[in-house]
């Protein structure tokens, strides 16, 4: 199989991704997921192969492969089953239902803003909101502990997921110029055109001998399949009305229906029931509109609800032999959550740059990615453009403190700003965590509360990332710069690992103790690199599915061991 | 740059009509084939809002409101973007962000313990018992204490102040730059779907449907020049 995919990255788009129609099930005149009224419907009680809980890109993407290979599957999503045509809108403050909304109480040292900012809902997950850069981890990211000397080590490492990256790359499809950093590799759509913005940022990195690189986006480069090009309207964060940029719903979606997967929308799981000798027998869930209770049946459980409502979802569990949640036995569960420190710099032109056309993700720079002794801080970062619309411009002129006439001066002004931003990698930490609030939702379950406080080497990271932000500015010839710290991204939170005492989940993705329990998203993460996760979620799942389908994963043993993979040099 | 020295807007409307894209007007390009229909109803839709009674916040709290939210978006005229009424819709409409910070209560519970903390300061410096009966500097001076979280006394002792301003200034920016009408005056291209972009390269960043920028001061400049917040 790896030969073959790394012959068709050769070949830049002309090979059809293996194992996957989904791009050319799509209707080419209306983007709407089309079959549902014909889609596979399961009864409460039908014991399933596999019930999946969250449709985003971890979850989407086991479903599809296990559909493929005969199982019977079923995906549980709290939001909507969206109608791009219908649903989404060219608009930052319309698109507020793509976003999960519902109450999350966040705090510590250096509190995270959710929501809009990093969580979504509906079937295909948070990937119908990311910017579309679908970069890869690099190899040193599952190793810094023992390379570094901070974080931990994975139990898998790079090359075991490098064929997943290079067919979920075709899957997207990822656009970009050849990558030199990391693993280089080649990508299966040529680059996208760059915009003022993007050639400005561009042509002063390199004078400072900054290598900027076109992508890594999934957005197509030109058709693929019913998927149409990309129209550059540049609201990629708003939802791809257009179907261009990679999400679940365009990339995986249609050919798990296809091949018999439901996805149930409206379905909010509440709890993960046990059965016969403490195994995974399926999941409670809510019916969001009538507030009804159900009960799915299942063989396997996989969850996928990201690193808020995982870890949650886990400790709501909780049951007899079970006090303190599923998987939690030593304390681990929501424990590690990361998010990356993701600040932008502004520069001022006088002439007009209108930031606002074309994808926010145009090109990036990983030159600054691993260790760098002399820089003072452990790991790195990359830099990225981003293009804010004017509500995210505006949060820019806040951060700087201005309101009333000054406010309204500096939104004037709008288009004569170019804005990049980085991806700090900051450390996975043990007090950085998810727990039960004493708060209930909507239907009386306990929300999430997510406690977060940066460390040394976070704020070395940042404030260094942002010096170069500045040179980058300066060397353009910007006459003035704003500033604004933020976040981005989630990831961990159910780290998998070696032993019980040192994860959540084993490298199979099963929960330690319940075999047929399996976490399938970004929450298993024990790093995070300086990489947006999406594609990095995507590929574990493909891994997963893979094993799973080889009958490589143990769902029987009374008690899932750890299998050491063979380490390639 | 004194607001004076702005032109006035020829074309469409903007806040308090000014701007610096006198000729542009984002509605022009409502047409169909430029912008699709989901968009057009949802951007449209807020045209009409101005009419809308007030569910959300209360009689007692609307002067405070008005006054609060004209001093931190300077408006101070009309044509204004309804932000007040926009505002209402969001709250009744139970529209939250999906977090809440441990240091302040709910964004519901927040607004109403702002605007109430508004008027206990306006009475505890100035004897008035409502925020809106001071003169703009005086409300000035409270919203810059809000913004440095240095209120104390009554319901700013009860949670994080700055925070707070943060809160409430956020959702405020979010309703005024969703509004066509602050899309004319920063010269904002709007919906792009399903006509997308034409030019947005080297080749010349302005489309041909687009305004340009008559009068292209430096914010950064003339805001430290003038002393401004």
């Amino acid at each position: 199989m790896t030969s073959r995919f790394r012959l068709s990255t050769a070949l830049k788009g002309a090979v059809r991704p293996p194992e996957n129609d989904s791009a050319w099930l799509l209707d080419e005149h209306r983007r709407a997921v089309p079959g549902l009224s014909s889609m596979t419907r399961y009864r409460d009680e039908d014991e399933v192969d596999l019930l999946v809980v969250g449709a985003g890109a971890g979850g989407s993407t086991l479903a599809q492969r296990m559909a493929r290979r005969g199982w019977r599957v079923v995906v549980l999503e709290a939001g909507p089953f969206w109608d791009p045509d219908r649903d989404w809108v060219s608009d930052e403050a319309g698109s507020h239902p793509l976003y999960w909304t519902m109450k999350r109480i966040t705090g510590g040292g250096d509190p995270v803003a959710l929501g809009k900012n990093n969580s979504g809902i509906g079937v295909g997950g948070s990937m119908i909101h990311f910017a579309g850069y679908m970069p890869r981890l690099h190899p040193s990211d599952f190793r810094t502990f023992s390379e570094d000397g901070v974080g931990s080590d994975w139990p898998i490492d790079y090359w075991d997921l490098k064929p997943h990256f290079e067919r979920c790359e075709m899957e997207a499809p990822v656009a970009g110029q050849y990558w030199p950093w990391g693993d280089p590799h080649g990508y299966p759509h040529s680059p996208h055109p760059a915009s003022l913005q993007a050639l400005t940022i561009w042509d002063a990195a390199h004078r400072l001998g900054i290598e900027m690189r076109a992508g890594p986006v999934g957005i197509a480069n030109g058709r693929m399949g019913n998927r149409p090009h990309c129209i550059y309207r540049g609201y990629c964060l708003q939802g791809c009305k257009v179907n261009a940029k990679a999400s679940p719903l365009t990339t995986h979606i249609p050919d798990a229906i296809a091949h018999g997967a439901e996805f149930r929308a409206m379905s909010f799981a509440t709890r993960i029931v046990l059965g016969a000798e403490g195994r995974a027998a399926g999941v409670e869930y809510l019916d969001v509109r009538t507030h009804l209770q159900h009960r799915q049946r299942a063989r396997v459980v996989a969850v996928a609800g990201y690193s808020i409502e995982t870890p949650r979802l886990l400790l709501n569990s909780a049951q007899a032999g079970h006090p303190h949640g599923l998987g939690n036995g030593h304390d681990l569960v929501g424990r590690g959550v990361m998010v990356q420190g993701a600040p932008q710099v502004a520069g001022r032109f006088p002439h007009e740059i209108r930031m606002y056309k074309a994808p926010p993700p145009e090109v990036s720079s990983e030159q600054f990615y691993e260790t760098d002794a002399r820089r003072g801080f452990a790991r790195g970062f990359s830099v990225q453009t981003v293009g804010p619309l004017p509500i995210g411009w505006a949060e820019h002129v806040l951060a700087e403190g201005h309101w009333g006439e000054s406010l309204r001066e500096y939104m004037r002004d709008y288009n004569h700003w170019a804005i990049m931003g980085v991806l700090c990698e900051l450390l996975p930490l043990p007090e950085n965590r998810v727990t039960l609030a004493a708060e209930m939702d909507q239907f009386g379950i306990p929300v999430a509360h997510f406690h977060y406080t940066q460390c040394d080497n976070d704020r070395r990271n940042i404030d260094y990332a942002k010096g170069v932000m500045r040179e980058i500015w300066k060397e353009a010839g910007a006459q003035d710069i704003l500033e604004i710290d933020r976040y981005a991204h989630l990831v961990g939170g159910c780290p998998m690992g070696a032993t019980p005492e040192d994860s959540v989940c084993n490298s199979d993705h099963q929960v330690w103790g319940i075999p047929n329990l399996l976490l399938a998203d970004g929450s298993v993460f024990r790093t995070q690199g300086s990489a947006n996760p999406a594609l990095a979620i995507q590929a574990l799942a493909s891994r997963l599915a893979d094993r799973l389908a080889r009958g490589l994963v143990d769902l029987d043993a009374p008690s899932a061991r750890h299998v050491v993979p063979a380490r390639r040099s | 740059l004194a607001r004076e020295d702005l032109p006035r807007q020829r074309r469409g409307i903007t806040p308090q009509m000014l701007g610096r894209y006198p000729d542009f007007d984002v509605l022009d390009n409502s047409i169909t084939g430029a912008w699709d229909d989901a968009t057009r109803g949802v951007v449209m839709s807020r045209l009409t809002l101005g009419q809308r009674a007030l569910e959300f916040f209360t009689r007692d709290e609307e002067p405070t409101l008005r006054a609060f939210t004209d001093l931190m978006l300077a408006q101070d005229g009309e044509p204004r973007v309804p932000v007040v009424e926009m505002l209402d819709l969001k709250y009744t409409e139970g529209k939250l962000e999906g977090f809440q910070y441990e240091d302040v209560p709910d964004d519901r519970l927040l607004w109403h313990e702002v605007l109430h903390g508004l008027d206990f300061s306006a009475h505890s410096r100035y004897g008035v018992n409502c925020f809106a009966d001071l003169d703009r500097e005086a409300q000035a001076a409270i919203a810059q204490d809000l913004q440095r979280g240095v209120l104390t006394g009554g319901p700013w002792d009860t949670f994080n102040v700055r925070r707070a301003y943060t809160v409430t200034m956020a959702a405020m920016v979010t309703e005024f730059y969703s509004h066509p009408w602050a899309w004319n005056e920063i010269g904002f291209g709007g919906p792009a779907y399903p006509r997308g972009w034409m030019h947005f390269g080297l080749l010349g960043a302005t489309e041909p449907f687009e305004g340009h920028d008559v009068l292209p001061v430096d914010a950064a400049r003339d805001t430290r020049r003038r002393g401004l917040p």
